[in-house]
């Protein structure tokens, strides 16, 4: 059996599978107390329920995407490891980034080919360790922080909730102007030669998100507003596919 | 029991829990990789991944300390545990705990909204899990269609297909307070294209302008 069969083998599985198993369980956890709290502190069950139907619905499509990067790393990692990895604490973009770099480090292509049992165990030990630090800033800090921060906005003060609704329009600011950056400049300053496609795709996705709004206002549908992110993420992203045949 | 006695207890036993379940996830990660060292029968170089570490990991450093910083906030405390323990923050847990918290039609700092974040992050996260683990099991019938041609570009275009339609949700409301922070991004990113791929540091001047602006707003408000 090669290295790349054995990552992918029983044992493999068993590993990885029994921690995702343990942090599916801890997610449930999480759930009951956070449903069986609201229910304590009088939260409408209807409200609740619209929360679990609307986030639910929104992470069907993420998903298929980070799907698709444990496809990508399957052939030089084997399929176990990309899954956990995927699963709990990675994150899409990081993954490919810290496998390539830690990959150089021990002197070898990222492809299934190269990969030898002690490299292997090398790129997953980095892999990990990078990407642990907001873990363990949260452990020795999230106490801290959260309770300075209900104290501030418990001090009379009722700017918490514009601050962090600003907060996420820069966030937001910052990826759809990558994207105008990204067509503009991105192989070379003001060439507009780089790929117009992210833009294209935003704003397609921002164009049905306005058509669902204004229906969901007008016929009261309540459950349009749920659905109305994931719907309009889905023709955003057929839009990419149909778009791709004839832009960059 | 009270409302007051209700949240004080549930706090607690968050606070315990997340860090109980920090602690077990951080062990279980940094430890699978020894284990299935010693399965393979060789064990990781720790010299490499020192110097990988100082080669990609810290920049990754440094974007977990920001996103600790400017996620913590907007997640509340159960949240924010289980986020940084899932993973997949921006293309995933934040876009939806903010439309949770839309759909509850709760605010940012209260209790109800800890509970809308805390229930919405778990629900993706077991999602992501479910959908993850049917795709591992039916990959070999999946792969083709998942990897073909036609769909390829659907699924590279994810995030800006969810930046698009939250910028519209939001951008709609608040347009004077997203004006200058989007004009002053995508200068940033026109003028430095080497920026780019440095997203997720810029969140920080990006959302601090933002938060300036809804400052000044809010001040001119109230003195009115």
């Amino acid at each position: 059996m090669n290295v790349i069969q054995q990552l992918s083998s029983p044992t493999m599985y068993l590993i990885c599978g029994g921690i995702i198993a343990f942090i599916a369980t801890v997610c449930v956890i999480f759930a009951v107390r956070a449903w069986r709290a609201g229910k304590a502190i009088g939260m409408d069950t209807a409200v609740l329920k619209r929360v679990v139907t609307s986030s639910a619905s929104f992470s069907v499509l993420p998903a298929v995407g980070i799907l698709l990067g444990v496809i990508a790393l399957s052939g030089a990692l084997g399929i176990p490891w990309p899954w956990l990895r995927l699963s709990v604490i990675g994150a899409l973009h990081y993954e490919t980034q810290v496998a390539q770099g830690a990959a150089e480090q021990v002197s070898i292509q990222l492809s299934g080919s190269e990969m030898t049992a002690s490299a292997f165990a090398t790129i997953a030990l980095l892999m990990s360790v990078c990407i642990m630090w907001g873990m363990i800033l949260n452990l020795f800090l999230n106490k801290k922080y959260t309770n300075r921060l209900s104290k501030n906005s418990s001090s009379g003060s009722s700017f918490g909730d514009q601050a962090m609704t600003a907060m996420f329009i820069g966030l937001v600011s910052v990826y759809i102007g990558s994207y105008l950056g990204i067509w503009i400049s991105g192989n070379g300053r003001f060439t507009f030669a780089g790929s117009v496609l992210p833009l294209l795709t935003a704003l397609c996705a921002a164009a049905v998100m306005a058509i669902l709004t204004h229906l969901a206002e007008k016929l009261k549908a309540k459950w349009l507003e749920d659905f109305s992110l994931a719907l309009s993420m889905l023709a955003g992203m057929a839009c990419a596919a149909l778009l791709n045949t004839v832009v960059k | 029991m009270s409302r007051e006695e209700t949240i004080a207890r549930y706090e607690r036993s968050t606070h315990r829990l997340g860090r109980i379940v920090s602690v077990v996830t951080l062990i279980l990660l940094v430890g699978a990789p020894f284990v299935i060292g010693s399965f393979l029968g060789a064990m990781p170089d720790v010299s490499a991944v020192v110097r990988g570490f100082a080669a990609v990991g810290l920049v990754w450093t440094v974007s977990s300390v920001v996103e600790f910083l400017v996620y913590t906030p907007m997640l509340g405390s159960g949240g924010s545990y289980l986020a940084f323990i899932t993973g997949n923050l921006i293309n995933m847990k934040i876009p939806c705990a903010i439309n949770a918290r839309d759909v509850a039609g709760v605010k940012a700092g209260t209790k109800e909204n800890e509970i809308v974040s805390t229930l919405s992050i778990a629900v993706s996260s077991l999602v992501t899990i479910l959908v993850l683990a049917l795709g591992v099991l039916l990959l070999q019938p999946l792969q083709p269609i998942l990897q073909s041609e036609a769909l390829q570009p659907a699924f590279d275009q994810v995030v800006p297909a969810l930046f698009g339609a939250m910028a519209y949700k939001y951008y709609r409301k608040n347009l004077s307070l997203a004006v200058w922070p989007l004009l002053l991004m995508s200068l940033v990113f026109i003028l430095l294209p080497t920026l780019q791929s440095q997203t997720s540091i810029l969140i920080i001047p990006g959302g601090g302008l933002a938060i300036l602006l809804a400052w000044l707003h809010y001040r001119k408000e109230k003195k009115q």
